[in-house]
């Protein structure tokens, strides 16, 4: 019922395409996270769905219905802002049954809406002040109040933690997430912030010029990431490239990384057949801070996925669960993270294991997944 | 700052010097304009005889105020001797009417602009932004045809026309300037929750456009009180404004020059602005310097 399409959705300002074929559907009840750089088109495209803009092509579908040239207020949809939007001569209550009051619903039935909202998002106390007297925190509550109390089928949000302080983006983050399991309700939420879009999504769908880069499931976009551009945008800190060469190691592939004239050669583990057409040629190796660590137990056993290598230490940071340990590999700096208690001092030469069942391979040109 | 205090220190009766020259420019400069003010009301309150007698700056010996009564009630324009109070009541016939539809249209005309990006909305404000400049004289003549074919030539509602025509551009200017600061997601909110153009405009945009309507009517009523020209062109006899009627006044060339009485007519037409600015120059500043919502 509430599922929604996006159909080779186009958006062009005169010359200038915003948003090239956008192609993304989504169950009833799920939440779709759009992640992408400032101005990558996440705002458009949601504009496109709410009805502020019109598309240049395509089609957009909430259930089996075609929304296209339905007016935004006809498409039951509610859209928290970046800004909150409130309306800053109303005060909350105002502000909530603004909507409701315009569709002509009755003035006991929206007292009752409120009151419900309210309790839902413990904004009770606020319900009588003006905008100007909220804090931060408190202004977003409102904003969500707005959204919910219309009880619409899709919700749209547009950066909505991004104009608070860290502490509370968190605490809000795990509140909107709360509320999505208890309502079931369908959500598209627009933000740049990768660590939001892993923690919320059902679905992510990475955005970069206009141009939709992957769209799939959290887990899938961290661990096999279409391009380098997914690879470098999702995680932190960010994967590490380094530039090297698929080579064949007496029938088993690996890769070689240059260092003077002591090379690291690191053999894969179940290499796919989509590797066979690279063998001789350069690959950007594509590893996670976390696939490579201290020496782990077990590594030298054969068969293991780990596999050893030394390098000496430039620098390390600290971040108390896991220390950033800086080396350098063919004039790239790459970090591993590594144990705090098994964390080498600068300037020491250390074994470092990595983890060759979690890697990505990417071709240099085209920087695209092997 | 001890370092600094002790540098100054050397050079103190320097600064003093220049100091007390800058205040005595400062002064020369504030009785330049003050004294013209304090001869007018001076005058105002003297009686005839005391002024044929008397010097032009001396205090008034007896405060009087018969020539402002004269002035309100019995002062002569033209052959009519009913004083100044019928102008004063066309000025204000005339200056309200225009000064609140200029200001209601300039707002809408700045909603539109900012809000509703028609196409062509560049081309429009920059049309309204050269009516800004264009000299009074200049409209006069293409003005009186058009007042005479709809047949509003010499009348009060025609005087209104020709103000708002003129102060659109200016009331747009301000309302535009305004409205461009206000975050576009509030109409975007309103939309999605099913309001339209008006009502958005009614419930959400006026409401918060307090320090840019002051600044629209302060601006609007005093051009329009003040203004000569045009109440000179389009109207005749009986409902000039009071502009027009205070030089008919002051420029009579019979009998005997009634200087307190003119004196107290040009106080009169000035007083409605001064008033404007006392009650609302707070706000007119408050306005220009705005900001408007915070995000
Ligand atoms: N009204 C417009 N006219 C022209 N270009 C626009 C307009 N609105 C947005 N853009 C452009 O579209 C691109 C995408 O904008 P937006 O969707 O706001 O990005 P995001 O929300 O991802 O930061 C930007 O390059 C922006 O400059
Ligand atoms: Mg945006």
């Amino acid at each position: 019922m509430s599922s929604l399409t996006l159909d080779k959705v186009r958006k062009a300002y005169g010359p200038v395409e915003v948003l090239k074929e956008i192609n993304l559907a989504i169950e009833d009840g799920e939440f779709l996270v759009l992640v992408g750089p400032s101005g990558c088109g996440k705002s458009t495209l949601l504009n496109l769905i709410a009805g502020l803009e019109s598309s240049s092509g395509g089609e957009i579908r909430i259930g089996d219905r075609v929304i296209n040239d339905v007016h935004p207020k006809d498409r039951n949809i509610a859209m928290v802002f970046q800004s909150y939007a409130l309306y800053p001569n109303m005060t909350v209550r105002k502000n909530i049954t603004f909507g409701l009051e315009i569709r002509r619903v009755s003035a006991e039935e929206r007292d009752k809406a409120v009151a419900s909202v309210a309790k839902l998002l413990q904004i009770e106390p606020l319900l009588d002040r003006k905008p100007a007297q909220l804090s931060g925190g408190q202004r977003q509550r409102v904003a969500m109040g707005r959204a919910l109390v219309r009880n619409p089928d899709i919700f749209l949000f547009d950066e909505p933690l991004s104009n608070l302080d860290a502490k509370l983006r968190v605490d809000m983050r795990t509140e909107i997430k709360k509320l999505h399991q208890r309502l079931g309700a369908t959500i598209v939420y627009v933000t740049h912030d990768q660590i939001e879009a892993m923690t919320l999504a059902s679905r992510i769908a990475v955005m970069k010029d206009g141009i939709l880069q992957q769209f799939d499931t959290p887990q899938r976009i961290y661990e096999h990431p279409n391009n380098m551009f997914v690879a470098g945008f999702i995680g932190s800190p960010s994967m590490n490239f380094i530039h090297a060469k698929l080579i064949s190691d007496n029938g088993r592939l690996a890769i070689s990384i240059e260092r003077g004239s002591n090379p690291i050669v690191l053999p894969l583990k179940d290499a796919p057949e989509s590797y066979n057409a690279y063998v001789g040629k350069d690959v950007v190796f594509g590893i996670r801070p976390e696939g490579l660590t201290h020496k782990r137990t077990g590594s030298e056993e054969p068969g293991s996925q780990y596999v050893n290598f030394d390098s000496k230490v430039e620098v390390i940071e600290p971040t108390g669960a896991d220390t950033m340990t800086v080396i350098e590999i063919g004039g790239k700096e790459i970090v591993a993270r590594v144990r705090p208690d098994r964390a080498p001092h600068p300037g020491e030469t250390m074994t470092f294991s990595a983890d060759m069942s979690q890697i990505s391979l990417f071709d240099p040109v085209t920087e695209l997944r092997i | 700052m001890a370092d600094l205090q002790q540098y100054s220190h050397g050079a103190g009766w320097k600064n003093a010097v220049l100091r007390g020259l800058l205040y005595l420019v400062l002064i020369l400069f504030a009785l330049y304009y003050l004294f013209p003010l304090f001869v007018m009301v001076s005058t105002s309150l003297k009686s005839l005889t005391e002024i044929r007698e008397g010097s032009l700056i001396s205090l008034p010996r007896v405060i009087t105020f018969d020539a402002w009564t004269y002035a309100w009630n019995d002062a002569c324009v033209g052959v009519t001797c009913s004083g100044i109070k019928v102008y004063f009541w066309n000025s204000v016939k005339m200056a309200i009417p225009a000064v609140l539809i200029s200001t209601f249209l300039g707002a809408i005309n700045g909603y539109a602009l900012t809000k509703f990006r028609f196409k062509g909305a560049n081309v429009v404000f920059a049309l309204l932004l050269f009516g800004c400049f264009i000299p009074f004289q200049v409209v006069l003549l293409p003005m009186s045809q058009v007042l005479g074919k709809l047949g509003l030539a010499s009348s009060t509602p025609g005087l209104v026309m020709v103000h708002v025509v003129y102060g659109l551009c200016f009331t747009t200017l301000f309302f535009r300037n305004y409205y461009v600061s206000i975050p576009d997601e509030l109409v975007k909110a309103a939309t999605i929750d099913g309001a339209g153009f008006f009502t958005i405009f009614w419930r959400i945009i006026l409401p918060i456009s307090t320090p840019i309507i002051v600044v629209s009517v302060i601006w609007q009523f005093t051009q329009i009180w003040n203004d000569f020209l045009f109440g000179a062109s389009f109207s005749s006899g009986d409902n000039a404004p009071m502009t027009v009627a205070l030089n008919n006044i002051v420029n009579t060339t019979t009998g005997v020059k009634a200087y307190n009485v003119d004196m107290a007519t040009a106080l009169l037409t000035g007083l409605p602005t001064l008033l404007v600015y006392v009650l609302a120059g707070k706000y007119f500043v408050r306005g220009l310097t705005a900001g408007s919502v915070k995000g």
